[in-house]
């Protein structure tokens, strides 16, 4: 492999690839994202490899595996291009069809395409499909594009030449300035201007300095950072590189969890690729500058995500955060001054400089520039990655975007910013999504969890849920976060298992305001948000479970019970086979019937999943109605 | 060294550059209470007792001014309405740990389940271990609510001949625990 | 007569003889040593040293790998004829850990690095006095099973073992070869066969794990080495550890700790702080349950549920069979396929009751098919 000395080789090997790609003018895309492998995309490459080799349409037909297309619920999904056809759900089954039809004889396979819920219309092209239609792909539509593997992909769609326009034509202040003009916040959470940040680092007259990329995606719910470094990490080191010019790094690192396997191992083939051809290293490109890259792993800890505790686990130590009066942009890794990005703020660097500042300002709200990823979750049609300009209306995304509440349920909630964040109810939808809207209704954009609540969830139960995730993942070190969490937690498990009393609302307020003022790190002081915000807009839900002992949702275990509706039973005995704990069996009588011993019931619901549709003989009830008619 | 003048509960002083708002309180005789603070140990920051309120810039806050050195102007005060509300509350929390405060402060008994064991979590041995006898012998095993206080099995032996974090400790559980490990 | 020899004039035995060139290292260890108790002797090159042990008898000899004229090595391999019971231990320069390696290999116990402090001096002497005297009790003739059983007690390192191994195997061929009356012989014969096959079993089980134990401090090596010996790489060193061997033993740990020279305190609270590392061993297969939020509202509680039913263990054990470990994790990132469970590097999107039953069963069979290829 040649290494690149000068922007020229850069732009001649540009040309010789992007040469090299014309040749073949379709090219079937295949997600190899973890949704779609999940799904076996595997074997959909193995079997397209063969068929194309049988027909003999290798030199005519490229073939690539890709990172994720967003809409993962219906993967594996394949994409065949210059035309954007878009097959869903393609099993290695559908494989020889799509060659012999699509490839061949240039027809479409219908059974694969998009069907509209409320047209029945087939839709070929994945830019018409609405999941698609609002979105603005500014970083997710070069997944489609490159094999993430491969770095010439990359530079063959005009990679790295950000990079080379600010290494030869631009001094670090000019890029920091472009960075503010374009007025880019991280996208980790907190939503800090990032070229502030960058120059406040700069300017602190100590060496070396280190850059870091935050990988460590720890929000339950949320796979944003996972994709764009599995589907297309040379985005992301791009403007590693770029932020080390600007700051004066020579050395960076890639902090990236290791539940990532995926993204760890093509993070690793990047940087190998870019010692290579010599886009890490001394002298880059010829510039005289120089800088290197490593990747640490991330052992597990929600808390590392907090930029100092990630430092501390850089340097091996247990990963509590430390304390702050000091900003790590003064003195973080090592002590020396160190700036910390998310990965999709890295990721829209290269855009800035190759497209200006002025044309990313135009896209977005007046405080929120630019698009931001969302993982759309939930109790939601179309789940997945959607990637919107800041200031779009809840409402366009989960009823546009994510086509609404599947099976005619009720919309109930949507939850942002993960355990820092909080639930926004029905009155809310028509807020703008941006940094500063969603913060002053008590959420906040996180690092870019949504995930949508329908009528079936339980808002006391989500409580529960988000202060045990962080009453487990708090280091564990001051005593506001360990023991308030501790005492809270032990408040909203009585509740939600019918113990709970007068009172107990109003101490979780007074808890949740104590950990705001007096906990250690940002961990601790947002941590009451999920509780704090499920009160403010769902109080009914606690007084029904507190007062009457009973979960509206039917969802809380201790305060439900299933039952056989001995009338409508038809004795056919699915929900016993299907019962693990063997607590379903026959009653002796006529009719073969069946019942529950609540005894061993464990609640898991299997029973009532399997009853035949047109039998519903298994029922869900309050458990206070069980206990009165004992 | 530098100078610098800052006021405390209304008295102005002057302090060197570097110092605490801890130890600055105490030149002047102002106590503020702690619990995982000592004065051979680095500052650590974690009980929140000796959290004061702060004016800066006509910004006011709360910090623990057992980490926070002092700054040119400041205005601190450190038994607010707002800083003994804090006080209560870690007071009940680690309920009867603070019983002598209790008095002080108010609180006849707590409102929350109590501790499961004796220990505090303040880490005063664990850091004296670390820091003075570079023993490392007792850890901080797990995190979160899950965090316990653990002596290494490979060490309990010199851990058991040992007790000099003995007279450091708050709740009690390393002089409990310190010899039976062995 | 060496002038500079410390404690040899007079003395007829000792307990440590201290081989090195190097003289602010002999007198070094001779101190430590003679304050601690001991009689230590030193000699200043390899032909000294040998003299020395062919007089003196001492238990344990301290021998520096590289000096001029005969090396450690050579030094090693003679002391192994002179007399197998004493116990050698080897100085090495820091980093030559291949040296070390190879050392053990022709019979060295143990290995300093240099510089080491007096407490590491004295905690390998210490252990190398205790392995002297059980090479001395084994090295008694036995026959009866009485003396056998004197075999067991305190763990064994690996040259003792293999030491015994041979000496019982030995005895037991020796046994046949040698008598005339063939039929008395054969009883007795198969009486003393049987009790020696019962030792050998448990000598071999011994061997056995402590062949494991060597395998994994080997891997320890390794991984340290890819690390370039960096303190700081502390974290990724045991998370490497945990990759490939499933766990993080003690005695892994142990070996870290001295190897990067970072406090086994510090390794535990490492340790038990992240996800991702275990101090227990988990079992065959690791199926994880995601309980991020996206899988919570889509069912994860009931998933985990019927998992936790069907397997007959709670998250985070690991069933009698070391077959099964469950674990709750808190995000997979695959949340549009919530609820997802995860086995090895497989993910299943929401199964119902009976694909687990079925995901279960074909699993258990294929451990089972794989033990009786093994067994075959």
């Amino acid at each position: 492999m040649p290494r690149l000395k000068s922007p020229d080789d850069l732009y001649e090997l540009r040309e010789k690839l992007k040469q090299e790609r014309d040749q073949r003018h379709t090219c079937v895309t295949i997600c190899s994202g973890t949704g779609c492998i999940a799904c076996r995309s595997q074997d959909v490459v193995a079997e397209f490899e063969r068929e194309m080799a049988e027909k003999g349409l290798e030199d005519k037909v490229a073939l690539r595996r890709t990172g994720c297309y967003g809409l993962c619920e219906r993967g594996p999904i394949v994409v065949i291009l210059p035309e954007r056809i878009c097959y869903l759900g393609t099993k290695a089954e559908d494989v020889s069809e799509i060659v012999s039809e699509t490839l061949v004889k240039g027809r479409h396979v219908d059974r694969l395409l998009y069907e509209d819920v409320e047209t029945g219309q087939r839709i070929v092209r994945l830019d018409d499909i609405p999941f698609y239609r609002k979105q603005e792909r500014l970083l997710l539509e070069a997944n489609s594009l490159v094999d993430p593997k491969r770095i010439e992909d990359y530079i063959a769609i005009g990679g790295y030449s950000a990079l080379a326009k600010v290494l030869l034509e631009m001094n670090a202040e000019a890029v920091i300035e472009e960075i503010e003009k374009a007025g880019l916040r991280g996208r980790g959470g907190g939503g800090f201007p990032v070229g502030s940040k960058w120059r406040t680092t700069r300017d602190v007259p100590s060496d070396p300095k280190y850059i870091i990329v935050n990988a460590d995606e720890g929000d339950p719910g949320a796979y944003m950072d996972r994709s764009i470094l599995e589907g297309n990490p040379h985005s992301v080191l791009e403007g590693l590189i770029i932020g080390a010019f600007a700051i004066g790094s020579q050395k960076g690192y890639v902090y990236v969890r290791q539940e990532y396997p995926l993204a760890v191992e093509n993070t690793e083939i990047a940087i190998k690729q870019l010692e290579e051809y010599g886009l890490i290293g001394k002298d880059i490109l010829g510039s005289g500058f120089s800088f290197t890259v490593d990747i640490q792993r991330g052992a597990g800890a929600f808390v590392s995500g907090e930029s100092s505790a990630l430092m501390s686990a850089i340097e091996g130590k247990v990963g509590e955060p430390r304390l702050k009066y000091v900003h790590t942009a003064v003195k973080g890794l090592w002590d020396k001054p160190t700036c910390l990005n998310n990965v999709e703020t890295f990721a829209n660097v290269p855009l800035i400089i190759n497209n200006g500042s002025d044309w990313y300002g135009r896209i977005g709200s007046d405080n929120s520039k630019g698009t931001k990823i969302f993982s759309l979750v939930g109790k939601v049609n179309n789940t997945g990655l959607v990637e919107i300009p800041m200031g779009m209306s809840l409402r366009e995304i989960v009823y546009d975007i994510g086509g609404g509440i599947p099976n005619g349920k009720k919309f109930k909630a949507v939850q942002t910013g993960g355990p820092s964040g909080g639930v926004l109810p029905e009155g809310m939808l028509d807020i703008p999504v941006d940094f500063d809207r969603l913060e002053k209704v008590g959420s906040m954009m996180g690092s870019g969890g949504m995930i949508v609540m329908d009528e079936d969830t339980c808002m006391v139960d989500t409580a529960r849920y988000y202060t045990d995730f962080l009453a487990h993942e708090s280091c564990g070190k001051c005593v506001p976060c360990r023991e308030g969490l501790r005492q809270m937690l032990r408040i909203l498990d009585n509740i939600t298992s019918g113990k709970g009393r007068e009172g107990d609302i109003e101490l979780l307020e007074e808890l949740s305001e104590f950990l705001q003022e007096a906990a250690f790190c940002a961990l601790g002081s947002t941590a009451p948000n999920p509780v704090l915000s499920t009160i403010a807009h769902f109080r009914d839900e606690y007084d029904a479970h507190i007062r009457d002992k009973r979960c509206p949702s039917g969802v809380c275990k201790d305060l439900i019970a299933y039952q056989i509706d001995a009338e409508a039973c038809i004795g056919c005995g699915t929900c016993a086979r299907n019962c693990p704990v063997d607590a379903i069996s026959e009653v002796e009588g006529e009719n073969t019937v069946y019942e529950i011993d609540q005894g061993k019931c464990i609640k898991c619901g299997n029973c009532i999943d399997v009853c035949p549709p047109k039998v519903e003989a298994v029922v869900k009830i309050s458990s206070s109605v069980l206990l009165e008619s004992a | 060294m530098k100078m610098l003048k800052l006021q405390i509960d209304g008295q102005e002083l002057q302090a060197q550059k570097g110092t605490t708002i801890l130890q600055a309180a105490k030149s002047i005789g102002i106590d503020i209470p702690t619990l995982c603070h000592s004065e051979n140990l680095k500052p650590y920051g974690a009980c929140r007792l000796c959290m004061v309120e702060i004016t800066k810039d006509e910004r006011t806050r709360l910090v623990a001014s057992c980490v926070y050195e002092i700054e040119d102007g400041l205005v601190v005060k450190t038994n607010t309405e707002r800083v003994k509300k804090i006080r209560r509350m870690i007071i009940e929390l680690l309920w009867p740990s603070l019983t002598g405060l209790a008095k002080e402060y108010d609180v006849a008994s707590s409102r929350f389940w109590p501790k499961e064991t004796e220990c505090n979590l303040c880490g005063l041995c664990v850091r004296y271990c670390s820091e003075i006898r570079k023993l490392d012998a007792v850890y901080f095993k797990g995190r979160g609510i899950d965090r316990e206080l653990a002596i290494v099995p490979e060490l309990a032996r010199e851990c058991a001949f040992c007790h000099q974090c003995h007279e450091l400790c708050t709740g009690g559980w390393i002089v409990y625990h310190s010899d039976q490990a062995f | 007569m060496y002038l500079d020899e410390k404690g040899a004039a007079g003395a007829k035995t000792a307990d440590v003889l201290v081989i090195d060139d190097e003289e602010s290292m002999r007198e070094g260890c001779h101190q430590t040593l003679e304050a601690d108790g001991y009689r230590a002797t030193t000699a200043q090159d390899g032909r000294r040293g040998l003299e020395l042990i062919e007089t003196m008898h001492p238990k344990v000899v301290i021998v520096d790998l590289k000096m001029p004229g005969i090396t450690g090595m050579e030094v090693l391999a003679e002391i192994s004829k002179i007399d197998p019971t004493i116990v050698s231990i080897v100085i090495t320069g820091y980093g030559s850990v291949e040296s070390a390696v190879e050392s053990m290999k022709i019979g060295a116990f143990d290995y300093m690095t240099k510089p080491f402090g007096p407490e590491r001096l004295l905690e390998s002497v210490k252990r190398g006095m205790n392995l002297n005297e059980e090479r001395k009790a084994a090295a008694q003739p036995s026959i009866s099973p009485e003396a056998g059983e004197a075999v067991e007690g305190p763990a064994l390192d690996q040259q003792t073992v293999a030491l015994k191994s041979l000496e019982l195997l030995g005895q037991y061929y020796s046994l046949g070869l040698d008598k005339r009356d063939f039929l008395d012989e054969l009883v007795n014969l198969e009486t003393e066969a049987r009790f020696h096959a019962e030792t050998l079993g448990w000598i071999k089980e011994r061997e056995k794990i402590l062949r494991e134990v060597l395998q994994n401090l080997r891997v320890v090596d390794e991984v340290i080495a890819q690390y370039e010996y960096e303190k700081s790489a502390v974290l990724q060193v045991m998370l490497e550890v945990q990759r490939r061997l499933n766990w993080l033993p003690r005695h892994a740990l142990k070996w870290i700790s001295r190897r990067l020279k970072v406090s086994l305190g510090r390794l535990y609270s490492i340790a038990t702080f992240y996800e991702a590392l275990s101090l227990e061993p988990s079992g065959a297969y690791l199926v994880e349950v995601c309980t991020g939020t996206a899988c919570h509202v889509r069912g994860a509680p009931q998933l985990n549920a019927t998992v936790s039913a069907l397997l007959g263990i709670q998250p985070g054990q690991t069933d009698s069979n070391m077959l099964f470990t469950l674990k709750n994790v808190h995000c997979l990132g695959c949340c549009a396929l919530a609820p997802v469970m995860k086995i090895g590097e497989q993910y299943y999107s929401n199964p119902t009751m009976k694909k687990l039953e079925g995901i279960f069963d074909s699993l258990k069979r294929e451990k089972q098919d794989y033990a009786k290829v093994e067994v075959a």
